[in-house]
């Protein structure tokens, strides 16, 4: 089962001043995602979920505890393999769109292909990440003509055309309503069993966990599981993945 | 609300006997507390009002010697009361809480205990919410038909209950934590405030 762990954090705990006061966001938090998963994380605002998502994701480095990518300690690794590890293996759904309003959204996603594909490679993968995320007809349009709910599909799709194994979503159902809420963390579990990624997201509405494999709760730096449930591993088996057989 | 009104409307979408009913009711409305029992009282109730019917019977499964089981139906007076039902006012069922209670009646040196119990409130919502998958047979993604939006919008509203008391259990437990704090702090001076 080890081998199928795609990030594991193991006592985590992370701290901001804000002038003089020092509030600790994660204290001593233990999660781990495995292939084939889907796992959100739910908080009141300022709970620290986007804390949390950066730190799983290496995109910052905790206090104390250890963060592990397929079992590799990312607080002793080279600056360089980390930046190689973010752009091969970590897909971080950016929200923020592409930083040029004249970009294409087949361009856009192709853009992190760029540096090892030709264009015409590039874009035509690009057009199968957005086909397979439901928003294939968005490829000529721009990112200020796209609707919330494209936005956030197109963001998914940027950041699953490397392939990687694990994705990390912050909020992706910000401002969508029921039904296109369903169609994204609908998208999201079948990516994680079909794809065999690890995917991890924070919400803050509760109604957006029901897709989710396994659910937390962060407060006061803390997270708490559903009581009666397993402990992590073993959760897995609980509500196994469907349409691939797990690795031996 | 009695389980008579959803049995009603569950027998008008498609009949079904009473165990089936009984797997509907939960599945649909599992978080409301519907004893399974309470389905065969109000099938009684319905049938004795003339507001269901039977429409045959379905074979007792595999053993043979197990009772046929009734089918039931609505009849014209049942959709007619169901209709009058879904035209009436919706109450506001009244809030009876046993936590509430005991926060609003304890005293500092309850602290410790009452924040233990919004720990494990907050853990058996979470368990809740994560009994409230998705119902059985829907497929994923963007849902089309009336009847599959209106099972998310209520489930939705459920789901929302219990984040609203999420929120307020965590809200609850940091004003404990620090009350408990300030306490601690005034006895060990021997203030005492109790």
């Amino acid at each position: 089962m080890s081998s199928q762990v795609r990030i594991a954090l193991e006592k985590v705990s992370k701290s901001y001043w804000r002038g003089p006061h020092e509030t600790t966001v994660l204290k001593e938090i233990s999660l781990s995602v495995y292939a084939g998963e889907c796992v959100a994380v739910w908080g009141q605002r300022g709970s620290g979920k986007t804390t949390l998502l950066k730190v799983a994701a290496g995109l910052e480095a905790p206090e104390s505890g250890t963060v592990r990518f397929k079992e590799q300690d990312l607080g002793v690794m080279s600056r360089a393999a980390l930046v190689r590890l973010l752009r091969e293996e970590i897909g971080w759904a950016r929200r923020a769109g592409p930083e040029s309003d004249e970009l294409e959204m087949l361009d856009y996603v192709a853009l992190p292909l760029l540096k090892r594909q030709t264009l015409r490679r590039a874009r035509r993968r690009s057009a199968a990440a957005l086909s397979r995320v439901g928003v294939g007809e968005c490829s000529k349009g721009r990112w200020e003509d796209l609707t919330d709910g494209e936005r956030t599909l197109v963001s998914i799709a940027h950041a699953m055309v490397r392939q990687p194994s694990l994705l990390v979503v912050d909020d992706p159902t910000a401002n969508l309503d029921v039904l296109q809420r369903e169609e994204v963390m609908g998208l999201l579990r079948s990516t994680a069993e079909q794809d065999w990624l690890g995917v991890l997201i924070t919400v803050p509405d509760m109604p957006s966990m029901v897709h989710a494999h396994r659910i937390g709760s962060l407060s006061d730096g803390h997270l708490l599981v559903p009581s009666g449930t397993l402990p992590e591993r073993d959760n897995v088996v609980e509500f196994p993945a469907r349409g691939r057989a797990a690795p031996g | 609300m009695s389980a008579k009104n959803a049995v009603l409307g569950l027998v008008i979408e498609r009949p079904g006997y009473g165990y089936d009913l009984a797997r509907r009711l939960e599945e649909r409305f599992g978080s409301s507390g519907f004893a399974p029992t309470g389905v065969y009282s109000a099938l009684d109730q319905l049938s004795s009002e003339e507001l269901v019917r039977s429409a045959g019977a379905r074979p007792g499964s595999a053993n043979e010697r197990a009772a046929p089981r009734t089918i039931y139906e609505a009849t014209p007076k049942g959709i007619d009361r169901f209709e009058g039902w879904m035209l009436g006012d919706s109450s506001l069922a009244p809030v009876r809480d046993e936590l509430y209670m005991k926060i609003a009646l304890s005293r500092p040196h309850n602290l410790s205990r009452l924040i233990e119990l919004t720990q494990t409130q907050e853990q058996d919502c979470l368990a809740l919410l994560h009994q409230l998958r998705e119902p059985t047979g829907r497929p994923q993604g963007r849902p089309k038909a009336w009847s599959e939006v209106a099972v998310l919008l209520v489930r939705d509203a459920e789901i929302k209950q219990l984040q609203a008391r999420i929120e307020w259990l965590q809200k609850a437990r940091t004003i404990m934590h620090k009350l408990k704090e300030v306490h601690q702090h005034g006895t060990a001076r021997g203030d005492g405030t109790a």
